[in-house]
């Protein structure tokens, strides 16, 4: 009975899990008429896969309990957001957590039990330049991106999954010896062609905000592994002054940039995404116009890059801080996991994770409430999407294992 | 050493979040007002239609402003238009109908948070320190001529009335018909002249002159008054070059000697001139209800010339009449300035108080014994000088007139911004008003200061 009534208590963090799926269901069934049951049934699946997902996790003893917690709670508001704008896509995105979460699991077996994955250093950058390839020959131009693969009917966005792939380079890199010379150069001078390759073929898809993460996650990369600190900056250098000449000669870095400093001259074409942001934010004020009670419908793409938008509209920017913070006990958990490890692959592969996650977050929020110029990004794991979605769970399983691991040595 | 750059990296993704909570906070405190109000918003829109603007009215409760389905009503016509504005759906919002958005439409914070109830809702009703009676007097003895009228509570900053001519219909029918005229007209009847406009102050300044003199001891000898004086190498005139002969400065005061403050203003300095003025709020701003235009004494440095014409409130000096309100207010309260305000409170449905007013000081301009000084001079300028026009039976009243020089009237005579400022009672004042009719020439004495002491009159008569 005692140990019954300590599992129910609030200061177990599954039990505020479950309070928030509760009330913000439970909201948005009674708010309107005539009731929508399916909104209870979308709730109740996310809250039972989350549920039993944290069970396992937490019963076997798979590694660190609270990365999925805090993730859960991130999808429930993300879920709770999409049903509120289109159950219909709430429903789609409940079916994508399923898949997520075997794609979580998956990852976590494979990555814990098959060794040797940081000598497939060439065997990640092959992969991720044939899913580049495919991409440019086989690509679909949705929303004005030429980044998404049909197949079997269902779209998917390759660039997602290469956010792994090139984390596994980088990691298989950073964590071996470095000292080869292939083609007459050293590794480093490498790696730092083509993390640009990368970009480059990202570019050409438009991609603009997965570029600027590849380049951040590789700088904090070579930050703390690189002895070279002339490598370092003349990479800082380099940039800066691509970045200057594509500002003033390329179009759609220039357009980014004026949207970013006055949206507001141009408001009613390429304004108006942002300006429709930051409405949105200013209606919501510090507690938020309540869920439902808002109009997020106004912002183009609110279910994916602008779903922080709506957040802070309906929970007020006490709830996009919220969100926030979220994310920040995320990173720092995946940085704490990194710590204790030793240096080696699953060090390298944990940050790397992490950082992106942290970085992603800072691109696409910082974005949307134009403290930075907007660059498209899902924000993990509450943008609706399958690909973002299914991509950032495998990540997680990937850093779960590395804690099972650690939490093992 | 890898485990060091891990925590410092820990530290950076730290701050880029804090820097994101941050600029939130700060998007929510500045920038929300502004954005929300965008006329692009689609949701103020739709706010504006589920919401009876709240009414607006005088300090006694005349109403000055209010809605029903049909629209917004003025039913003064143009007496407020310079400070209400005008609320439409075409051309957007002005003055305080813009600056109370917000309130007028309930759009508060907390009101946001608890509100559930469904229907129209109803806005915040907002009261002004504005005594109706005081301002259509105001309006209407500027009748037809171009000017501005402020009158202010010198204890306590209340904008008791506030008039700028020309003004215009703020009701919606009126302004869709006229607003190719307003905007086109040379007349500028769009610009809200008493807060907006600026102006050379001319020998209302002297004022300010005196206090500098006073402080710096220059005020006591005797100066012959040939009714003109040549300073570095600049011949200044008085009024109709008139000759006042052997007087003091209390004298030269009283009669609005150029002799007398010309030769003060080149004593004191340009930048002894200014560091007074900016006492009294020239070249600073301060938050009033309304947008308004900062008083401007010149940055530079000046020869003895360009001091002397200083010194008489000539020479790229301007004022808003407001701020020549706020420099009669100073002396009238013993040298504070209180802060104008025109919003008393706002009040909701169930005359819930939401937003009340309270006196505060903006500027201390000068010690109680030099503005004490200055006061008696003012009493004499209206007892035995040119502000006689302003004599009221029963009434110390204080004043001080103005003529000033513009780019107008120095092709053309006949010209001038006239101006009249005084406070009354003087041994306990409740009002000061400052009067100024723009290009209108003749004297401050016989056109503003009878203006100026039917104002008064009516106030301390009630």
């Amino acid at each position: 009975m005692g140990s019954m009534f300590k599992m129910l208590s609030i200061k177990r963090p599954i039990n505020m899990l479950v309070l928030i799926n509760v009330l913000a269901f439970g909201l948005l069934f009674f708010y309107r008429t005539p009731f929508n049951f399916i909104v209870l049934y979308v709730g109740g699946s996310i809250l039972a896969l989350s549920v039993i997902t944290y069970s396992i996790i937490y019963f076997n003893h798979l590694g660190d309990e609270y990365l999925f917690l805090i993730v859960s709670m991130l999808v429930t508001l993300g879920v709770v957001m999409l049903c509120r704008l289109d159950y219909t896509i709430g429903i789609k995105q409940v079916g994508w957590y399923l898949i997520s979460i075997c794609g979580f699991y998956i990852a976590y077996v494979i990555y814990r039990y098959i060794s040797n994955l940081e000598k497939l250093k060439w065997v990640y950058f092959g992969l991720s330049i044939f899913l580049f390839v495919a991409t440019i020959l086989f690509g679909k131009n949705i929303g004005g991106a030429k980044n998404w693969i049909v197949i079997a009917g269902r779209t998917f966005q390759p660039s997602e999954l290469i956010k792994i792939l090139f984390v596994m380079y980088l990691a298989s890199y950073f964590s071996g010896d470095r000292k080869a010379i292939i083609f007459k150069l050293q590794e480093k001078y490498l790696v730092s062609i083509i993390t640009y390759i990368y970009m480059g073929l990202l570019i050409i898809q438009r991609e603009w905000g997965i570029t600027l993460l590849f380049f951040m996650t590789y700088f904090v990369l070579m930050y703390i592994y690189e002895a070279d600190w002339l490598l370092l900056a003349g990479n800082a250098v380099l940039t800066a002054i691509v970045v200057t000449i594509g500002a003033m000669k390329l179009y759609h870095i220039r357009v980014r940039i004026t949207n970013w400093l006055d949206p507001w001259s141009d408001i009613a074409n390429k304004g108006y995404q942002i300006t429709q942001s930051l409405f949105a934010i200013a209606a919501g004020g510090f507690f938020g116009k309540g869920l439902g009670l808002g109009s997020p419908g106004t912002i183009p793409e609110v279910h994916s890059d602008f779903i922080f938008s709506a957040i802070c509209e309906e929970l007020g920017i006490f709830g996009g801080v919220a969100v926030i913070l979220l994310y920040f006990i995320l990173v720092y958990r995946g940085i704490k996991i990194a710590l204790i490890l030793p240096n080696g692959f699953d060090k390298c592969v944990a940050l790397g994770i992490t950082i992106m996650f942290g970085l992603q977050t800072f691109i696409i929020v910082g974005g949307v409430i134009k403290l930075i110029p907007l660059t498209g990004i899902t924000l993990p794991f509450v943008s609706y999407g399958g690909s973002s979605l299914v991509t950032s769970f495998i990540s997680l399983g990937i850093l779960q294992a590395i804690s099972a691991k650690g939490a093992r040595v | 050493m890898t485990n060091k750059r891990i925590v410092n990296i820990l530290i950076v993704m730290s701050l880029l979040f804090l820097t994101l909570i941050g600029y939130l906070t700060y998007f929510e405190l500045a920038l929300k007002d502004t954005i929300a109000q965008n006329p692009f918003n689609k949701r103020q829109w739709a706010y504006e239609e589920d919401t009876v603007r709240g009414a607006i009215y005088d300090k006694s409760g005349t109403v000055l402003a209010k809605s029903d389905d049909t629209g917004r009503e003025y039913p003064y016509g143009a007496l407020y238009s310079h400070v209400i504005g005008y609320n439409s759906t075409v051309y957007g919002k002005s003055q305080l109908e813009f600056k109370y958005n917000n309130l007028l439409l309930g759009q508060d914070e907390l009101s946001q948070a608890f509100s559930l109830s469904s229907g129209k809702r109803a806005g915040y009703d907002l009261t002004l320190t504005i005594d109706h009676g005081l301002q259509s007097l105001a309006s209407s003895r500027l009748g037809k001529r171009n000017g501005a009228v402020v009158a202010l509570n010198p204890k306590t900053g209340e904008v008791l009335a506030l008039v700028s001519k020309p003004d215009f219909d703020p009701n919606s029918d009126e302004l869709t018909k006229k607003w190719a005229d307003l905007i086109e007209s040379e007349a500028s009847p769009l610009l809200p002249r008493a807060t907006s406009g600026l102006y050379a102050p001319g020998s209302t300044f002297k004022i300010i002159t005196s206090s500098g003199a006073i402080e710096k001891g220059f005020d006591g000898g005797e100066y012959t008054d040939y009714g003109t004086v040549t300073i570095g190498g600049k011949t200044f005139e008085n009024y109709k070059t008139k000759a006042f002969g052997k007087i003091n400065m209390e004298r030269g005061f009283e009669v609005s000697s150029n002799n007398v403050f010309c030769t003060l203003g080149a004593k004191l300095g340009s930048s002894e001139l200014r560091g007074i003025s900016e006492r009294f709020g020239f070249n600073k701003m301060f938050d009033f209800d309304l947008s308004m235009s900062k008083s401007r004494f010149p940055q530079k440095d000046t020869d003895d010339a360009g001091a002397a014409a200083l010194g008489i409130g000539q020479g790229e000096i301007l004022a808003t009449p407001i701020q020549m309100a706020m420099v009669t207010s100073a002396i009238a309260n013993g040298g504070i300035i209180m802060k104008p305000y025109l919003l008393q409170r706002a009040t909701n449905q169930n005359g819930f108080v939401i937003f009340e007013n309270k006196p505060q000081q903006l500027y201390k301009a000068l010690s109680p014994e030099v503005a004490g000084r200055i006061s008696n001079m003012m009493v004499n300028t209206v007892k035995n000088g040119t502000g006689a026009g302003a004599t009221i039976r029963g009434i110390q009243v204080a004043g001080k007139t103005g003529t000033a020089e513009n780019e107008q009237s120095v092709k053309q005579k006949g010209k001038e911004h006239v101006w009249f400022v005084a406070f009354a009672p003087a041994e306990d004042p409740q009002i000061a008003v400052a009067v100024m009719l723009e290009y209108s020439g003749g004297s401050g004495g016989e056109l503003c200061a009878p203006i100026a002491k039917e104002l008064i009159e009516k106030y301390l008569k009630k």
